[in-house]
């Protein structure tokens, strides 16, 4: 369990050493995975096998208050996050690591430093760079001024940047020890000590429990009340229920705008083509694409979700109020860009047409069989700046 | 799933020129000029401080002599440069005549290197007298033109006026009376579409060395660049269009034997026996859904819609570009033009519509990797290297005649698999397939944005 282990971040690991464990753990795309194939089989020859895919059945209680299904079990957080990177853990900020983390508070103990001690360190020696520069200019304008008043030339001043700056000896930031981690030691203070209880869970958004649960079969829902497994067709209901406030309302009745369905056909057209999709609220979008998986890669792609109504009309009929569903002015459009490109991202804006109900006829809401009249398509957002496309 | 691709990561390239920071940083473009680096200023002046480095607050002793004194120094600079008369040699100033009535000025007398990429040549009947029935081409100026080369100093315009004028010594040959830029500015916005929008943009990028010429021929005469090559497309769309309808059948056939997709389990699993599944099938299993920009667009329009701003305007060239007047080569990019108060971000329907005209443009060049001191020598040597790597797709199942090999001899697997190392999708994504710019203008400040139509279909990660 223990993904952030102290041995995973000591210092002095090579960075090709972490990618290879990377690639060892982050192995499979998806929580199913593939045999490998059997060299020299007869059937081999055709393309064939007898070999099944791999299925992990995890298991995991569907929470409509959060609008969440939780994963409660270590075994299958780990399954989950490590094939495919679906979930987050409610303590972490992606990772569910918070058991990890505490534990290694525990086992450091003052020996060495957490990876939180270490950030802590970090931002109290950025704080006091930005004191001394502020300092070092507040200087070198008095200085200035000085010379002014006496009519000469002042001498140039020494400002510390970023590259130059070193913390001083005297810095009240603890200096990293060496971590000796002697056993005997560990094993004393975890007798003494009351054992850690794992309190995280991971928690799915429903786009990725429907992806789950319906394209791979690999994850079991349970009722949040009667702790029952849930067919296929409630947990299809119930996922779109809990955007329904109160329930049972006829205005809800046939509705092709549940953002359920928008968010699930963008989510779906971006994982079918290998992208790992992640929440983009950070970054005033909605999802984030990373090309391996987070621990790899930076995301590439933040993408906005454009619901597109076939029919006005269904909009003006609509309990929903899908965000950006109105056309949007330019402001709101530089807005999301500049935050983006400042973070290396390209904007995607993706459309997701939703079906006229004078077009399709709303019986198909019943099954997943309407999500075959929703199109996406997306359209690909940079800063033109023709000062530096001259050549 | 192929980590040898590159990698996007925040970190700066250094070997990798411009392309990051020309999408990121807004450049000097967004900051006025410095006055004080204008020449035909006096010379002996004080050094100032780097520009973008400003102080922002008093300093706490209260009013500082040195900020005060640096503050005055720019400012005055900015009058003096402001203040100066801006003079033009009589021998190098073109003259041109503007005729409200035809929304052109006509160039009389053309100086200097304007004209090989501004103007165009119309044939107007004779103005003389004795022979009015015969045709004369002359060089005509559209609104826009006309007021860059007024505003810039480089024309003077005259406007043909009823009044009989005293003859005057230098100007004989000249009819009408001059206009001032204020006048041009005053009559020629509004005439032939040119909005005060489409003019900042038009001048913006001409001052920036761009060609920009209409997209929409305003006559017949105006020469436009040959319709970009569809008959290709055509043939391509024709072949493609077979092989849609095959592998539609096929998949029908598929589907009697196999009954119909089960809406409730999209993906089969069962059945002991199967093709070989890996992650790439799997995936591409899992591309059922309809998506991309050929999917058809069911959207229903009101009838008393009004017309959309989102019309390509201006065709741009880059200063680089061989540009020959009369016959224009296609366009380096299509720019709409719109004002950023008065119209919201184009609808989906509306891009279709602009991505519907635009050409499909080829795959971006894969950037070479070169190192800094490989960079020096290339420059030094001034011969651009440019390879452009052909697309190969990534094979992405094995033929059956590999895999007989492979069956064969397990060991000419090794051998055969010496795959290329696989384009970048990267660059490809970022640019889309048909890209139109649009310049929103806000009360004379330009954003320009890169719409791009994407190709994520064609580039699976997995």
């Amino acid at each position: 369990m223990s993904l952030i282990g102290p041995s995973s971040r000591k210092g002095g690991q090579k960075s090709g050493a972490r990618r290879n464990e990377n690639n060892r753990i982050y192995a499979h795309p998806l929580p199913l995975v593939c045999p490998a194939p059997a060299p020299g089989h007869i059937l081999g020859l055709f393309g064939l096998s007898t070999a099944r895919l791999e299925n992990p059945h995890c298991e995991g209680v569907f929470d409509p208050a959060t609008r969440s299904v939780w994963i409660t079990n270590e075994k299958d957080s780990t399954i989950l996050w490590r094939r495919g990177f679906f979930g987050k853990g409610d303590l972490s900020r992606s990772e569910p690591s918070w058991l990890a983390r505490q534990v290694n508070t525990r086992k450091a103990a003052g020996k060495y430093m957490t990876s939180e001690e270490v950030r802590e360190k970090r931002r109290a020696e950025r704080r006091q760079f930005k004191l001394d520069r502020a300092a070092a200019i507040a200087r070198a304008a008095a200085e200035a001024e000085a010379a002014f008043a006496e009519g000469r030339e002042a001498a140039p001043a020494l400002i510390p940047s970023g590259a130059t700056w070193k913390p001083s000896a005297t810095s009240d930031a603890p200096s990293l020890p060496e971590p000796p981690a002697e056993e005997e030691d560990d094993a004393e203070l975890d007798e003494e000590e009351e054992p850690l209880e794992n309190v995280e869970h991971l928690q799915l958004t429903l786009q990725e429990t429907w992806f789950l649960v319906w394209n791979l079969d690999c994850l079991t829902v349970l009722d949040s009340q009667t702790h029952e497994p849930l067919t296929l067709q409630q947990i299809w209901r119930a996922v779109q229920d809990v955007h329904c406030i109160p329930r049972d309302l006829p205005v809800y009745v046939d509705r092709f705008d549940n953002p359920f369905l928008v968010n699930y056909a963008a989510y779906h057209y971006y994982r079918a083509l290998g992208w790992i999709v992640k929440g983009g609220i950070k970054f005033c979008v909605d999802y984030l694409l990373y090309k391996r998986g987070p621990v790899f890669h930076h995301a590439e792609f933040a993408v906005v979700v454009i619901p597109v109504y076939e029919d006005p009309a269904d909009q003006e009929s609509s309990p929903f109020n899908l965000p950006n569903a109105n056309t949007f002015s330019w402001t709101w459009l530089s807005t999301v860009n500049r935050v983006n490109s400042q973070v290396q991202k390209t904007l995607i804006l993706t459309y997701v047409t939703i079906p006229a109900r004078s077009r399709i006829s709303p019986e198909l809401l019943s099954s997943p069989a309407c999500l075959a009249h929703y199109t996406v398509r997306d359209v690909v957002l940079r800063r033109f700046i023709p000062a530096r496309m001259r050549d | 799933m192929d980590d040898t691709l590159e990698m996007p990561t925040a970190a700066p390239k250094p070997d990798v020129p411009q392309e990051n920071e020309e999408e990121n940083s807004s450049g000097d473009e967004d900051q006025g000029p410095d006055w004080t680096k204008i020449p035909g200023l006096p010379a002996a002046r004080p050094v100032i401080p780097k520009r973008g480095e400003k102080d922002f607050e008093p300093t706490a002793q209260g009013g500082s002599g040195l900020q005060k004194h640096v503050l005055d120094r720019s400012r005055s600079a900015m009058l003096d440069a402001l203040k100066g008369t801006r003079t033009i040699a009589h021998k190098s100033v073109s003259h041109g005549i503007w005729y409200p009535g035809l929304a052109r000025a006509h160039v009389t007398v053309a100086r200097g290197i304007h004209f090989s990429t501004m103007g165009h040549s119309v044939a107007r009947p004779s103005t003389s007298s004795e022979d009015a029935r015969k045709v004369q081409k002359r060089l005509e100026l559209l609104p826009e033109e006309a007021l860059y080369l007024v505003e810039r100093g480089a024309m003077f315009c005259w406007k043909p006026t009823d009044l009989s004028l005293r003859p005057s010594a230098h100007l004989d040959d000249m009819e009408g009376v001059p206009m001032s830029a204020q006048q041009a500015y005053a009559e020629m916005i509004g005439s032939c579409d040119l909005t005060s929008e489409k003019y900042q943009v038009y001048a913006y990028l001409r001052r920036l060395g761009y060609v920009v010429t209409r997209a929409k021929p305003p006559t017949s005469d105006y020469p436009i660049p040959p319709p970009h090559p569809t008959t290709a497309r055509t043939q391509v769309s024709i072949l493609g269009r077979l092989y849609n309808a095959m592998s539609c059948l096929l998949a029908r056939m598929a589907r009697v034997f196999t009954g119909s997709l089960d809406w409730w389990q999209p993906i089969r699993r069962n059945g002991w026996l199967h093709h070989h599944i890996n992650n790439t099938s799997l995936f591409k299993s899992l591309r059922f859904l309809p998506s991309g920009h050929s999917a058809p667009l069911h959207i229903q329009h009101t009838p008393e819609i009004p017309p959309s701003p989102y019309q390509v305007f201006y065709h741009l060239y880059k200063p680089s570009t061989p540009f020959k007047k009369t016959a224009p080569p296609p366009p380096d990019f299509s720019v709409v033009v719109v004002n950023a108060r008065a119209s919201p971000m184009p609808t989906i329907s509306e891009l279709t519509a602009l991505f519907g005209e635009l050409p499909v443009l080829p795959p971006p060049v894969p950037r070479k990797r070169v190192s800094f001191a490989q960079q020096k020598v290339a420059a030094a040597s001034s011969k651009a290297p440019t390879n452009p790597l052909s697309k190969t797709l990534p094979a992405s199942e094995l033929s059956l005649g590999r895999r007989v090999i492979t069956w064969v001899w397990p060991w000419a697997a090794t051998k055969a698999e010496t795959p290329a190392r696989p384009p970048n999708p990267f660059p490809s994504l970022k640019m889309g397939n048909k890209t139109v710019v649009i310049a929103a203008v806000d009360a004379g400040t330009i954003s320009f944005f890169r719409f791009g139509q994407g190709v994520f279909t064609e580039w699976p990660m997995v």
